[in-house]
């Protein structure tokens, strides 16, 4: 049964982000990934011997640890990423208040003079 | 009057004083631009009062954020050819100014700086003198330059100066990231000593500990990532 719900909430998050048409930025290679990402999951819910197997071509004991390293490793990626977008936006947010600012000051010297 | 010359006032939360300051900055010079960085109290209204330019960021984006608003509303007036950096808080002194506008104006230096070091700080605590001093070790470890002084709110520069600073650290550490400009560009740079005055208002406002050790990381971090 919960395998069941699994592959359906991992198939059901694929179609929803790979149709969101509003996500325009979203580029062909993390597409590529999902789709990848989204078969890796599906094959180890449905037969979680297979991650098993992988794990002992590795090194590493059980397929669960080795998930829980790549887990480990995707977060640690997904923050450093969310870190970047976030000081960028932010340097956005400086040159639009800047402009914002500049252009009210000169609107306001004028209707001084 | 001084015409050729721009002040920028970085303005924020400093209405109990601003308007003295401003007023004390107009009686030398006609071109007085305040950054009212999102100020929270009756900063904007106190300096709409004088008649210095009122430039107001519409959120809070920091006093490096501030200092840059102010130097490219000075920028577009081609006439422009000093500008001085001055805080909001009165503890800098005008006769100060003057003597740097003076230097730069007779020797061929692009970039004065006030050094509090060299001149006197009246009624500096001691934690303050001992975080400032190691904070201009750092600095010039890492810039290469020879300061006394990093972190002096009191700049003259010319335009060239002023033409190639961006100053992308919104906050506090963009008196490093200054410093690092002038490395990089080779700008001709001179300290003189300035005299600041530590007033029991200013003292309330400076940085704390915690803003140094920020500053110290944020300058490391930057390193890393470059």
């Amino acid at each position: 049964m919960i395998k069941l719900i699994l592959v359906v909430v991992i198939l059901g998050i694929m179609v929803w982000f790979l149709g969101n048409r509003t996500t325009h930025q979203v580029r062909a290679w993390q597409r590529l990934g999902l789709l990848l990402l989204t078969l890796i999951g599906v094959i180890v819910v449905i037969s979680p011997d297979t991650s098993n197997k992988v794990a002992h071509k590795l090194g590493v004991g059980r397929g669960a640890d080795l998930l829980l390293y790549l887990l480990t490793l995707a977060f640690i990626f997904m923050t450093l990423n969310l870190y970047l977008k976030n000081k960028e936006d932010q340097k956005r947010i400086v040159a639009l208040a800047r402009k914002l600012a500049l252009i009210e000051a000169q609107l306001r010297l004028k209707n001084r003079k | 009057m001084n015409r050729s010359a721009y002040i920028v006032i970085p303005v924020y939360n400093e209405g109990p004083v601003i308007r003295g300051v401003v007023k004390g900055v107009l009686n030398h010079f006609s071109n007085v631009v305040c950054v009212n960085d999102g100020s929270k109290d009756n900063s904007a209204s106190e300096v709409s009062e004088t008649n210095a330019i009122l430039v107001n960021h519409p959120i809070n984006l920091g006093q490096g954020a501030a200092l840059q608003t102010g130097l490219e509303y000075a920028l577009q007036d081609p006439e422009a050819e000093y500008f001085v950096t001055y805080d909001a808080d009165g503890q800098h002194q005008l006769s100060d100014v003057l003597k740097m506008l003076k230097l730069i104006k007779e020797e061929d230096i692009d970039i004065v700086l006030g050094s509090r070091f060299l001149g006197r700080a009246e009624n500096i605590s001691l934690l303050k003198k001992i975080i400032l001093k190691a904070a201009v070790k750092f600095s010039n470890k890492t810039s290469g330059l020879k300061l006394t002084d990093a972190h002096n709110g009191l700049r003259v520069f010319n335009r060239h100066v002023a033409e190639n600073l961006h100053i992308q650290n919104p906050d506090f550490s963009h008196a490093s990231e200054i410093i690092e400009t002038i490395a990089q560009k080779k700008f001709k740079y001179k300290e003189v000593p300035v005299t600041i005055t530590y007033t029991e208002y200013s003292k309330t406002k400076g940085q704390s500990i915690f803003n140094a050790i920020n500053m110290g990381l944020d300058i490391l971090f930057d390193r890393l990532i470059k």
